[in-house]
């Protein structure tokens, strides 16, 4: 029997090998990887999606391109984890109880009140132009699902509940799902994929404008619309609760 | 090369600063370590051209999660002061 | 070169946020590790994403070369269903302390064996 010191060294010791051992594995695999890619034809693999993307799908943002058209399908599977993440916070904590008042100081609220709707404008700007800029709908959703934070903390639980409603978030979340399932129908109707964008006769336009890239700025904005209202609800959930019915023996 | 040098410090940074969040005592420290660290790797992944990676590295990063993170430790701490 | 010293930083921040993983007995400590390492993996996919002297995934630019957008979009992904595990994470976190009264991993123990 050694002394509980010895016990705690030697799990450390087990536990960093076992770390290095694992990170070395890890450094192997990346290196072998790269330097696999790097004899086939250097830059084969990039040059079809950054050469078709904009004839094919009138995004110039070829990461939303990706996302949005050529693999949209994984994009439901992850709103759907987001769904499901949200469902899971739910089950845990229960329905969020009598929201708490407390509230930032007064300078900071009079501020706020001031520059919240400025706010506002980074994220509807990176969710409108999500085929134009860098971004998209899951930035510009968890900006939106970040600024309804700040509200519920500056502002105290119950006038964020007041003002955001928990029923309006989640009913926005189940829209937004509702609506990306059934643009995805759209295509098959069209006799295309699920989910298909310029195949399934939805418009290109012209690259550069903002009303261009098909169906590719509405999935933008369901996905920001989703997102935002799954994450905000999370918090909800989480901060819905006051830490005050713990059992008295355990303290 | 100047470039390059400020590249090679910001990943030591991240090393340094993702060892400090884990074991800096405090939550709240570890926390606020935590959001600098993904703040660094927004600068990292900037480097790497990777624009839509650092943006969404840096709003759940160091908006979403540091959140998250200060509403978890609230509500898993003896209370101490009361609501006003 | 650049993307090796990446790769390198990726499996480095992997280590530490592992090792954090198995030895903190915080619940919240734990959860920082796993955010950690989740971070880790968006960072070896951003590296190998690197091509020397590309230009970002945005076709208005007029360069020779672009780094590659397929695994920018796969990092985007693990990073958003990263958040998702966190909150569930920091949810079981709050539901534990609710019922037990603690986040120490130890005691957890001890209480959990004391009600059976």
């Amino acid at each position: 029997m050694e002394s509980p010191v010895i016990r705690v060294f030697l799990t450390r010791l087990t536990a960093g090998f076992l770390c290095l051992l694992l990170s070395l594995g890890f450094v192997v695999l990346l290196l072998d990887a790269g330097r696999h890619r790097a004899q086939t034809i250097p830059t084969q693999m990039e040059e079809p999606y950054t050469a078709r993307s904009v004839a094919e799908t009138g995004s110039i943002n070829v990461v939303t391109a990706i996302l949005m058209d050529y693999r949209a399908f994984d994009t439901l599977g992850e709103a759907t984890v987001i769904f499901a993440s949200v469902a899971v916070a739910a089950a845990i904590l229960g329905k969020p109880g009598s929201p708490s008042n407390r509230t930032m100081g007064l300078l900071s609220r009079r501020q706020l009140s001031a520059l919240l709707p400025l706010f506002f404008i980074f994220p509807l700007f990176v969710i409108f132009h999500g085929h134009l800029s860098p971004g998209g709908g899951f930035q510009g959703g968890v900006s939106l699902a970040v600024l309804v934070i700040l509200i519920h903390v500056a502002f105290g639980d119950r006038f964020g509940e007041e003002v955001i409603p928990h029923r309006i978030l989640a009913l926005s979340e189940y829209g937004a799902a509702i609506g990306l399932v059934g643009i995805g129908f759209v295509g098959i109707f069209q006799g295309s994929a699920y989910l298909a964008n310029v195949a399934a006769g939805f418009p290109r336009g012209t690259a550069g404008t903002l009303a261009s890239g098909g169906v590719i700025p509405l999935l933008n904005l369901l996905v920001g619309m989703k997102v935002a209202a799954g994450l905000s609800s999370i918090y909800v959930h989480l901060a819905g609760h006051e830490a005050e019915n713990v059992p008295e023996k355990r303290r | 090369m100047a470039l390059d040098i400020a590249f090679y410090l910001i990943l030591a940074a991240i090393l340094v600063s993702a060892f400090a969040a884990i074991h800096v005592r405090g939550h709240l420290n570890a926390v606020i370590i935590l959001s600098v660290f993904s703040v660094l790797t927004t600068v990292k992944f900037t480097f790497l051209q990777a624009v839509d990676v650092a943006m969404a590295e840096a709003v759940i990063g160091a908006g979403l999660m540091t959140a998250l993170f200060v509403t978890a430790i609230s509500k898993t701490r003896k209370r101490t002061w009361r609501a006003r | 070169m650049m993307q090796t010293a990446a790769y390198l930083t990726a499996a480095g921040v992997f280590a530490i946020g592992l090792y954090g993983m198995l030895t903190q007995r915080d619940m919240i400590k734990i959860c920082i590790s796993i955010s950690i390492m989740d971070s880790s993996f968006v960072m070896a996919l951003v590296a190998a994403a690197y091509v020397p002297g590309g230009a970002a995934p945005i076709a208005g630019f007029e360069a020779l070369r672009f780094v590659d957008p397929l695994p920018h979009a796969l990092a985007l992904t693990a990073i958003v269903i990263g958040a998702g595990i966190l909150a569930i994470a920091l949810a079981l976190t709050v539901a534990v302390y609710r019922h037990y009264g603690t986040t120490d991993i130890a005691r957890l123990f001890i209480a959990t064996r004391e009600d059976s």
